[in-house]
């Protein structure tokens, strides 16, 4: 009995000590993280979509609410402005949706005048060779100039259909935040 | 004293893994692409290595027997999970490109294969040396191993053009099958030096 106790005790206190270390370190590297997402994956994408401006978009990034999650947490979406003289002239939005395998990760380019600048794929895992030739120029140049609303109308790629709607739910979901924020991003 | 220097340099070659132990195969296999990603790799297994050991050693008289195996993996899980953490907040390019095989260090049966075969029976000073000379002897054979294949790969040198213009890399090598036979050949020179060395210890 008295070992039970003890195997129960020891192994409870090593699982406690370490939930409680990691939860630290969790908390230590938070933002170096973020930052590093940020400058790895999101600064390619921006700089992509959107061209003409002379600030920097990253360093101007802001966050706006959009709702709440289940939990009743507020759910934030980080967008990124280019401006030409202080003035917005166009915002990068990242929008998301269903792929082939997990999520699609999409930046898009909304201009003032309602236009899609251009789109970058930020994060997928579709299959090497087929899903994953939605990050080719032939795919997404199609969105550039698109009317900024509703479903976007373009090709997809033969082999790759579950693929190219992924991306294009995603850029919806963009454009869908782009319309309801405009106030906030422009 | 001695003993602690015979823990330390038996890591670097009597039982340097994964060559002598040949434990560990799948990071070794997987990520020496490259000399960088190869050292990236071992670094952060023996980071692991020397707290799992130096843990696993001040607690093995409070862990009971039983539980022995769930508590050294929660112990390597949680520095593993550091290395995690800390590489994708400061080295985020090398995160990157190992990907899945850093949270893979828990499995990897040199930590696990330490912890339970020398740490959980000495000194912590001593279990200290055993993870700093085998995770060093890691280090240096995944970093050898990247070299070879990036070279022969790729004709680079830790990303620096080496080979002559005309060189058609042999893209092979970057192939986990070229991962298999760099392996090979490096395990069958090494067995040549040890036997060359038994055969002079032989004549004297």
């Amino acid at each position: 009995m008295r070992a039970i106790v003890r195997m129960v005790v020891v192994l409870t206190l090593i699982c406690a000590a370490s939930g409680l270390t990691l939860s630290a370190v969790y908390r230590l590297t938070e933002a170096p993280i973020d930052y590093q997402i940020i400058k790895f994956v999101k600064e390619p994408a921006v700089k992509k979509v959107l061209t003409g401006y002379d600030n920097d978009p990253i360093l101007d990034r802001k966050r706006i609410v959009i709702g709440t999650d289940e939990r009743g947490n507020p759910r934030e979406l980080t967008i990124f402005p280019a401006k030409k003289q202080g003035k917005t002239f166009a915002v990068a939005i990242e929008g998301r949706g269903k792929g082939f395998h997990g999520t699609i990760g999409v930046m898009v380019g909304v201009s003032k005048q309602g236009k899609i600048t251009d789109i970058a794929i930020t994060s997928h895992s579709e299959t090497p060779g087929i899903g994953s030739r939605i990050t080719e120029p032939s795919f997404t140049a199609q969105f550039q100039g698109l009317p900024a609303t509703g479903e976007p109308k373009v090709d997809g790629i033969s082999g790759a259909t579950y693929s190219s709607r992924g991306v294009m739910s995603a850029v919806e979901e963009a454009l869908g935040y782009a319309e309801k924020f405009r106030e906030e991003m422009f | 004293m001695a003993s602690l220097q015979a823990e330390f340099t038996k890591g670097l070659w009597k039982t340097i893994p994964p060559f002598r132990l040949v434990l560990g195969l799948c990071p070794t296999l997987a990520v020496t692409t490259s000399g960088i990603n190869g050292m990236g790799m071992g670094i952060a297994t023996t980071f692991v290595l020397i707290f799992s050991n130096l843990f696993v050693s001040l607690l093995r008289r409070v862990i009971p027997t039983q539980v022995r195996i769930a508590s050294f993996i929660v112990i390597i899980a949680s520095f593993v999970v550091i290395v995690e953490l800390v590489m994708q907040a400061y080295f985020y390019p090398l995160f990157k490109v190992l990907g899945i095989f850093i949270p893979l260090i828990v499995v990897n049966c040199i930590i696990l294969g330490r912890a339970e075969a020398f740490a959980s029976k000495n000194t912590p000073l001593l279990s200290l040396a055993d993870g700093l000379g085998i995770g060093l002897g890691f280090t240096i054979s995944l970093f050898t191993l990247g070299l070879i294949r990036e070279l022969l790969g790729a004709g680079t040198l830790l990303d620096i053009p080496v080979m002559w213009a005309s060189f058609e890399p042999f893209t092979f090598m970057l192939k986990p099958p070229g991962a298999f036979v760099a392996l090979g050949i490096l395990l069958a020179l090494m067995n040549l030096i040890t036997q060359r060395q038994a055969q002079r210890g032989g004549g004297r």
